[in-house]
């Protein structure tokens, strides 16, 4: 994962948009997702679900995610974390890996 | 069911591969349509009968409802949706009734426990949606058809397979008689999946497809050779027979009689001594005579075994008198829906007073005769019929139904 906020904003939105069925034009940085686009807490798990496996991590046990309440936090978090995503996963993949090995 | 409240029936919704409406349903049925079809790459070798699937026709759904719902659950809830209209209800009457709804299905939705399993075993169930177990759950359809309509009483589910849903409009007319409640949600629905079909094929209860499709479900037929499966879900709104009448309801007749039973060994092996105890039984709940039923509605899958023991329970219980026909080779076997799909049908019939045929059926078998089939279009009033369904299991169930109460 190395994105640019940009590609990040993309990815998101695309998401809310595909799976959520919201609307574009209401995808702004200050909205909320539960009181201002609607989502519930099973909304959030699905969405979650959808971002790991576009972007190849794990956020199953991350505590900051799930702190997140605006949809500029989620860019914010991706933004932020990436690099230490995409190292988390990489680590993951090569501890299965020797697993497999053994 | 003396001594009981009255049930009667006062809104009707289907969802279905010949029509969007029973009307609709009829139409196509009266034209000697089929809904049956050579099966998609995975079962090739077998014929089925879908129902349409792209999501477009399910926008009448909200998202926040549609997420928990594979397409067991939408046939249900768009069923369930035409029955509220028909039935003049409004959502908030509803909840000022509390009403409830009982609907089953053969196995909540095959397409969606197969989408979870193959997460699962694939090792990758950090993958799974928390709506999986909302779209697989057994009783998928009738909490989804609660949510659907906003029902605030009791939600039941009977899974019984292909009796799924008589059973659930046997229960839901009971416990009105019984004075519970006054307004239920009732039907069944299924899905087509190769989890099913595949298991009647192993069982040499599924039929193989024909260069012609359509002739693959050929109910009471000498050259039947199993069933196909087909999908789709009936929703009937049941109501206590005077809230009905101070309404002003429209009512589509009144549930005068069911019963239900087994053979007490069942496995696969219809047991046409208990078929004929439960079609009894059902005639003396209504406290009728088999000679006043009209028309027998039969559950008749196009099984070799099947058909020859319901055959032999009607010859029993009906003689050779009562006019008898099998939707199934028009439909396919809708299972869990199939009892109110084709009930849904029967009241259209009743209404344009004529009786449509069992499809295919050009040779009776020797051990399906003895009846009164129905191979052409008939002309005749409907005033009381008769529904079976039948399951794997030994479960049988029968209703009776009296038209315009």
């Amino acid at each position: 994962m190395n994105l640019t906020r940009d590609e990040i904003i993309e990815a998101v939105n695309g998401a809310l948009i595909n799976e959520m069925e919201l609307d574009p034009a209401d995808l702004a940085p200050e909205k909320t997702f539960f009181d201002d686009l609607g989502l519930d807490s099973l909304d959030m798990v699905d969405l979650m679900i959808g971002l790991q496996r576009k972007f190849g991590v794990s956020l199953r046990d991350n505590e900051e995610i799930k702190k997140v309440r605006t949809l500029g936090d989620v860019y914010d978090f991706f933004e932020k974390n990436q690099a230490m995503l995409t190292a988390q996963a990489e680590a993951a993949k090569k501890s299965a890996g020797q697993a497999a090995g053994k | 069911m003396n001594g009981l409240k009255r049930v009667v029936i006062t809104g009707c919704g289907i969802y279905s591969a010949l029509g969007a409406t029973p009307g609709e349903l009829f139409d196509s049925i009266a034209a000697g349509k089929s809904a049956i079809v050579r099966g998609n790459e995975e079962d090739e070798f077998l014929p089925t009968a879908p129902a349409p699937r792209a999501p477009e026709r399910f926008r009448a759904l909200p998202r926040t409802l549609r997420r928990a719902m594979a397409p067991s659950a939408c046939f249900t809830a768009m069923a369930g949706l035409a029955a509220l209209q028909d039935s003049g209800f409004t959502q908030d009457d509803l909840q000022t009734l509390e009403a409830g709804c009982a609907v089953g299905s053969t196995m909540g939705s095959v397409s969606a426990l197969r989408d979870g399993y193959s997460l699962v075993i694939s090792g990758q169930s950090d993958r799974l949606s928390p709506m999986h177990f909302f779209k697989s759950a057994s009783h998928t359809t009738a909490f989804n058809l609660a949510r659907t309509l906003g029902l605030t009483g009791a939600i039941y589910s009977p899974c019984s397979a292909c009796a799924s849903g008589l059973q659930s409009l046997g229960l839901g007319a009971a416990l009105i008689a019984a004075g519970q409640t006054t307004v239920m949600f009732c039907g069944g629905a299924d899905e087509t999946g190769s989890e099913v079909s595949g298991s009647f094929a192993l069982m040499y209860a599924h039929a193989p497809v024909e260069d012609d499709p359509a002739r693959s479900s050929r109910p009471f037929s000498a050259d039947r050779k199993g069933l196909v499966c087909g999908e789709g879900a009936a929703v009937f709104c049941l109501e206590e027979y005077d809230h009905a009448l101070r309404r002003g309801a429209k009512i589509y007749g009144e549930i005068v009689g069911y019963a239900s039973n087994s053979g007490g060994n069942g496995l696969s092996q219809s047991d046409a001594p208990a078929i004929a105890r439960c079609m009894a039984e059902t005639c003396a709940s209504a406290g009728i005579s088999p000679s006043d039923i009209d028309y027998v509605s039969a559950h008749a899958t196009s099984t070799l075994q099947g058909d020859a023991a319901e055959a032999a329970a009607i010859r029993e219980v009906f003689g050779p008198n009562v006019p008898v026909s099998s939707l199934k080779g028009h439909l396919g076997h809708t299972l869990g829906a199939s009892g109110p799909l084709e009930m849904a049908v029967v009241f259209e019939m009743a209404r344009h007073g004529i009786l449509l045929p069992t499809r295919n059926l050009d040779a009776i078998d020797p051990d399906c005769a003895g009846i009164d089939h129905v191979t052409a279009p008939r002309e005749k009033r409907i005033r009381t019929f008769f529904k079976n369904s039948f399951a794997f299991g030994g479960i049988n169930a029968s209703l009776i139904c009296r038209i315009n109460a």
